[in-house]
């Protein structure tokens, strides 16, 4: 296998809206290299990779002067639920910059004001604060990229990063990438990382039986920043935390908020208690109560459920189908222009979507880690969901953060880690000459089933621990006989390798959490405890064992 | 199951080939009309069509089981 070496100085491990906001922070501050390598193209990666058309942000003038109250009030959303379990400090940090990097967006060429002004909508109660800016994304990722490049970032697209190195005072020296094309190893030896390698959408299986993209997010997020911070001794949290979307049945996609009509029940009642004819502003919120309630109706005589866009505006249905494009819905646009489907006549099947791990990699409000010179941000985060406002801002904070550690390291050696950079390379070399096990298909289904049947919807000790100890065996399996056909499925391997590594924190974090939180519901502990807010569930490797401990959250 | 190439209007740029993060046309030679390699892996988001110089030379058929549910 050929090796290529990159030195760095703060190496941004994904290119997406976290990784490349990092990277652009980082070069401003004048660090001298700094390197966004990217699994597939930057251009076109991440879940922002279509666009986007809601930005959370917090602007005075519009929001009032009191930035907690309006942050209390957000946290009555969906937002609420993911910053539960996010220190609070980053949060508070997030919002305060996050009218700034609006403004440098609008400078940059995305469009960020609607018609010339700043315009808040979907996503919220009636009546209530907007935090959700109307946006313009549909090319952020292209002028993000150029943005970067054009201050000096370096950007390795198709090279997937395997696995963090450290020195042996257990800080940040470098990492191992692979190319995905190519049969080459690119070894980084570099004095800071950003992490920044989005959520964990496939941990679950999809809703549509044998339809892998029916899932709506990527197949290429497979939580690997996660699964390598967590093999390095780095510390996970909330992974028992389950997050689920709603959208159109089967065809799944994102933009909740951005439909404007009535979700109504087979009667053509609606099926919540926020709003009874289309309202651009505010969109249905009530899935955001509980992202079950689809679901849970259907099951109680009531589907199905409908999204009703029925009486809508020509003004607002023109306003929705223009966020629709922005939101990265091109393909579901065309379709319905294709089979005559017209919203303002057919109201459009909805459906609860297939659960996906929340948790992620916990950071105080300098996005630093639990491993010294490696920063986090984006989706890498505690329920990281796509906040696409929380990954620029957060991808500043981390790449500032960055800038400062490796000015202050002297120099990094990668030599040091010559023994696991050959035994990665051996561990490659043999997925790819096995000729008899499974591949990466079939090792996928293995333990999406387990996941969903031990530790989906339905959870409590006795099924959470066998289901534990079936993993285990699978893992075991897995590790020693997977085989890939070529460089492709070698990508897709490793991303199954790290998804056994999160499945197994998933299981020990849901037996230990014995309370109802969210979507996590105990059917042997059915009540919520107070006595675990603020606290966060933790865990990490010593001695290469799983260790789990609650802490609090804003440590 | 997408994306779809028109071989009569395709040049053979590869501009879909480098865009697509999931790598569906994985093993497509440089100049020649792309293979679909992997057409399960495409998540529809359209993105091989929005970067296509040649109107109308690639598109995506969404596959049955997608298929909306609506009434009216």
């Amino acid at each position: 296998m050929k090796k290529q070496r990159v030195e760095a100085d703060v190496l941004c491990i994904g290119g997406g809206i976290a990784g490349l906001m990092a990277a652009i922070r980082a070069k401003e501050l004048s660090a001298q290299k700094v390197v966004v390598v990217e699994k597939g193209n930057a251009l076109h990666s991440g879940k922002a990779r279509a666009g986007n058309d809601h930005f959370e942000c917090y602007i005075p003038d519009i929001d009032g002067p009191d930035m907690l109250a309006f942050m209390n009030e957000r946290y009555k959303t969906q937002v609420g639920a993911i910053f539960s379990a996010t220190n609070i400090k980053l949060v508070q940090a997030c919002y305060r910059r996050s009218f700034d990097v609006v403004k440098l967006w609008d400078s940059w060429g995305i469009p960020m004001r609607y018609r010339g002004k700043w315009e808040s909508a979907g996503h919220c109660f009636p009546g209530g604060v907007r935090g959700m800016l109307k946006y313009e994304g549909q090319m952020q990722k292209p002028i993000l990229v150029k943005k970067a490049i054009e201050r000096g970032v370096e950007i390795l697209n198709r090279v997937m990063v395997v696995e963090l190195l450290c020195s042996n005072d257990g800080s940040i020296i470098g990492a191992i990438g692979m190319h995905t094309r190519e049969d080459k190893l690119v070894v980084f030896q570099a004095k800071s990382i950003v992490l920044g390698t989005g959520g964990v959408d496939k941990l679950y299986p999809p809703p549509v039986p044998g339809c892998m993209a029916s899932i709506p997010g990527c197949l290429t997020l497979t939580g690997d920043g996660r699964a390598m911070l967590y093999r390095v001794g780095g510390e996970l949290a909330a992974m028992e935390l389950p997050w689920r979307h709603v959208g159109p049945r089967y065809f799944a996609r994102f933009g909740q908020g951005t439909w404007v009509g009535v979700l109504r029940d087979s009667q053509g009642k609606p099926v919540g208690p926020y709003v009874t004819k289309p309202d651009k502003k505010c969109g249905d919120i009530t899935p955001e109560v509980d992202k079950s309630v689809l679901e849970d109706f259907v099951r109680k005589g009531r589907g199905p459920i409908y999204m009703d866009c029925r009486g809508i505006s020509d003004e607002d249905y023109e306003y929705m189908m223009h966020w629709h494009g922005h939101e990265g819905n091109v393909a579901l646009l065309n379709y319905m222009e294709e089979e005559g489907i017209d919203l303002r006549k057919n109201p459009v099947e909805f459906g609860t979507y297939a659960m996906f791990a929340g948790g992620g990699v916990p950071v105080n409000e300098n996005a630093e880690t639990s491993i010294r010179g490696v920063y986090a941000a984006g989706d890498e985060l505690i329920a990281g969901i796509g906040l696409i406002g929380f990954a620029a801002s957060g991808g500043q904070i981390a790449g500032e953060s960055a800038v400062k550690y490796s000015n202050e390291r002297t120099s990094v050696d990668i030599d040091e880690a010559t023994a696991q950079i050959d035994k990665k390379e051996k561990l490659l070399q043999e997925i790819r000459s096995r000729e008899i096990g499974p591949d990466w298909k079939e090792a996928t289904i293995a333990f999406q089933q387990i996941m969903q049947d031990y530790a989906g919807f339905v959870r409590y000790e006795t099924l959470l621990r066998a289901g534990l100890i079936y993993l285990r065996r699978l893992k075991e399996k897995v590790n020693t006989t997977i085989m890939a056909r070529n460089r492709w499925e070698l990508t897709r391997c490793l991303e199954t390798l790290n998804l056994l590594d999160l499945a197994e924190a998933v299981f020990m974090a849901a037996n230990e959490r014995k309370e109802k939180r969210g979507l996590h519901k105990r059917i042997d502990y059915p009540l919520t405890n107070p006595m675990l807010d603020g606290k966060l569930l933790c865990i990490r490797k010593v001695a290469g064992k799983p260790i789990i401990e609650w802490r609090e959250r804003d440590k | 199951m997408p994306p779809i190439i028109d071989k009569t209007k395709c040049n053979g740029c590869g501009k879909c080939v480098d865009m697509c993060t999931e790598d569906v046309f994985f093993g497509s030679e440089k100049g020649k009309v792309p293979v679909v390699t992997y057409p399960d892996f495409c998540v529809h988001f359209n993105c091989c069509v929005k970067e296509c110089p040649i109107e109308g030379a690639i598109r995506l058929r969404i596959p049955l089981e997608l298929s909306l549910l609506y009434v009216g």
